[in-house]
């Protein structure tokens, strides 16, 4: 069922328009990840949707009924910042049970509520600590729990984890991923981290300078990239790129021929200029697998596997490849391609072929 | 390096600061237990405590005292509420914020002097334009400056009206140091304005307060000019302060010890009541502490 709907929404400030009209359905319980580079006005959407930033144009719709001119509290969304915006001066129980108090709840029930919001995240010895005496991980962590205790229609977050540290950070994504599903609450979710994406959403949103590029799970972004931005945003270490001519059913990269996987000769066998992309994980053998030669230049053992980074002619490339793969620096070294794991776009538009 | 170098740059600064602040302070103590006339001189005599036991048996003193806490406190309060109001709405961007910002300030950068005379055009009993608007309630020639009552109400509105203006800058400068997204995580959790002013805004800005209104306060009590010029006390010594009772003392009668004990009494006045202020504020901010 759909739960939030962006029907044609903008804003502008002055004469930049940073988010140019902008459409996008949610669906009731959905955990919903905006990601994309700095500036390219994820915050923007979100606060619209939260109601602390004006749209200039369009609407928003949440279980049908249009909010856009409603005020931040009428919209029973909850938010967590990046900076937390705790009270400072409430103990960490404060914090959680005041907007409850506010509204006049039952004291009871605040407790009650409180004390199993904070049993949930792991907050029971904190309760009554200043927020200034905790760390950067407890304190989002009262921040999620102050949004929990609302039963809000909608979690909002915007970069809730970037000022954590690595560890911290995983654990913490999946804590709040579980959390959601267990409450069934729909969240739109902001980050600039194609990794946090991944994981915890069920519809990723890949975002360019205000315009949505793709909308899809995560599996169907990283396996069919819409564009070559998506191609490049998604994954780590990102795709490669070449400048490629495709004849004959054969790819050709400077002066060398690979020969496309079967499906793809089909479709477009003779179709001339192209961008080549393959993702450096991909450079293994297969039943559809190539011959590339480049020339290696540096080489970097990952343990797990190694990366060979060098250069095709003139354009770069990265490998991935077997921990004990013979490659020598400063040598040419060939690899294996899995052609079908390619990916082609338009030399211009940029668009999947 | 020989660590006796150190001296030579510590001990002239030390001595320095010693002469210049210490030096008056003791000498003025010293003096304050003589008998000293400058007009016509006669050689100091020593007469312990006289000149204390003198000044705390006058009513005169008592007098002064009070109305001078009466002005401070009365005042202040007017400037802190006032002040703080201003600068929410001038933070909250009101229209018409941005002239305010400049023409508020302005009372400020006067010289009290000026801000008296002023005053005292404007709180002519006849001619004033305060007069003029007092007529149309029909209330035609209050004695504004010579009705003891009406004379403290006015150097209370001056007061307020001067020095509002550093209550606003300062608390303006507060609320803008306050973090939004805060504010912003109120909003979107459903908080009414008032109820973010009162549990959020007022509990962050409470340390800034205490300081600003300490600082009120002790200038409040050295008010003198306005009052010199306004009523010079008067009428009889109804609106006399503590400082214009120092001076009439000290350049009216020429007793530089008497003086001298008034000013430490004055400095005791402002320390009991700062005592008990800060006690207070300390009590306040302890319980929002962050
Ligand atoms: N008040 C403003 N006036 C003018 N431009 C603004 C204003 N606020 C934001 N912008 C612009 O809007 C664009 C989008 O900003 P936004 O904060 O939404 O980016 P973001 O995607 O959240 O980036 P980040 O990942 O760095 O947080 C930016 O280019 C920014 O410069
Ligand atoms: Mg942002």
């Amino acid at each position: 069922m759909e739960h939030i709907e962006f029907r044609k929404i903008s804003k502008s400030y002055g004469a930049v328009e940073v988010v140019p009209p902008l459409d996008l359905s949610i669906e009731q319980g959905e955990f919903i990840v905006l990601v994309g580079p700095s500036g390219c006005g994820k915050t923007t959407t979100l606060r619209m949707l939260a109601g602390l930033e004006e749209t200039t144009s369009g609407d928003i719709f949440i279980d049908g009924e249009n909010i856009t001119d409603k005020r931040p509290g009428d919209r029973n969304c909850a938010m967590v910042f990046q900076n937390y915006a705790l009270y400072p001066h409430m103990s960490v129980r404060d914090n959680i049970g005041y907007a409850m108090k506010v509204h006049g709840a039952a004291k009871a029930d605040i407790d009650a509520r409180v004390e199993e919001a904070a049993g949930l995240l792991g907050l029971s010895e904190y309760l009554d600590r200043k927020p200034r005496n905790l760390s950067g991980g407890q304190r989002q962590r009262v921040a999620i729990g102050r949004a929990l205790v609302r039963q809000p229609q909608v979690f909002l977050f915007d970069e809730p984890l970037s000022n954590l540290d690595a560890k911290l950070r995983v654990e913490m994504r999946s804590e709040i991923k579980l959390l959601q599903r267990r409450l069934g609450t729909t969240a739109v979710y902001v980050t600039h981290d194609q990794v946090e994406a991944m994981t915890m959403a069920d519809r990723v949103v890949v975002m360019r300078s205000g315009v949505i590029e793709q909308v899809d799970a995560p599996i169907t972004l990283y396996e069919r990239p819409a564009n070559k931005f998506v191609a490049s945003f998604i994954g780590s270490p990102s795709m490669n790129f070449f400048d490629a001519r495709i004849e004959n059913d054969q790819l050709l990269l400077g002066h060398q021929r690979l020969q496309l996987a079967a499906q793809e000769a089909e479709r477009i066998g003779d179709f001339g200029r192209v961008i080549f992309g393959i993702r450096p994980e991909h450079c293994r053998d297969s039943e559809a697998a190539a011959q590339l030669t480049f020339g290696v230049e540096v080489i970097e053992p990952l343990g797990s596997n190694t990366l060979l980074l060098g250069t095709v002619g003139d354009q770069k490339i990265m490998a991935q490849v077997d921990p004990r793969f013979a490659a020598q620096a400063d040598a040419p070294s060939t690899i294996p391609i899995d052609m079908s794991a390619a990916h082609f776009f338009d030399p211009i538009t940029e668009v999947r072929l | 390096m020989n660590d006796r170098v150190k001296h030579l740059f510590i001990w002239p600064a030390f001595l320095l600061v010693l002469v210049i602040t210490l030096f008056p302070l003791i000498y003025a103590l010293t003096v304050s237990f003589q008998t000293i006339r400058i007009v016509p001189p006669t050689p100091p005599r020593f007469v312990g405590f006289d000149n204390y036991g003198d000044i705390l048996a006058n009513a005169r003193f008592w007098g002064a005292i009070g109305t001078t806490a009466t002005i401070v406190v009365i005042s202040v309060v007017l400037q802190y509420v006032i002040g703080l109001s201003v600068a929410l709405a001038l933070h909250h961007n009101v229209p018409g914020a941005s002239l305010f910002r400049v023409t508020f300030l302005l009372p400020m950068f006067l010289a009290p002097v000026c801000v008296a005379l002023i005053a005292k055009m404007i709180f002519h009993p006849v001619l004033g334009p305060a007069n003029e608007f007092f007529t149309l309630f029909g209330l035609e020639n209050l004695p504004f400056l010579t009705d003891p009552n009406f004379a403290i109400a006015v150097l209370i509105t001056i007061e307020t009206w001067q020095w509002t203006p550093f209550v606003v800058l300062l608390m303006l400068a507060g609320l803008q140091g306050l973090p939004a997204e805060v504010f912003e995580a109120a909003r979107v959790d459903n908080i009414s304005a008032w109820r973010r002013f009162r549990d959020i805004t007022f509990p962050m800005l409470l340390p800034l307060s205490a300081a600003v209104i300490f600082i009120r306060l002790i200038e409040g009590f050295k008010i003198i000019d306005t009052v010199f010029v306004l009523t010079g006390g008067g009428p009889g010594t109804s609106t006399e302060t503590l400082t214009l009772f120092a001076y009439n003392e000290g350049f009216k009668k020429f007793n530089i010890g008497m003086t001298s004990a008034l000013s430490f009494l004055f400095l005791i006045v402002v320390i009991v009541f700062g005592t008990l202020y800060l006690a207070g504020a300390r009590k306040l901010t302890q319980r929002y502490e962050q």
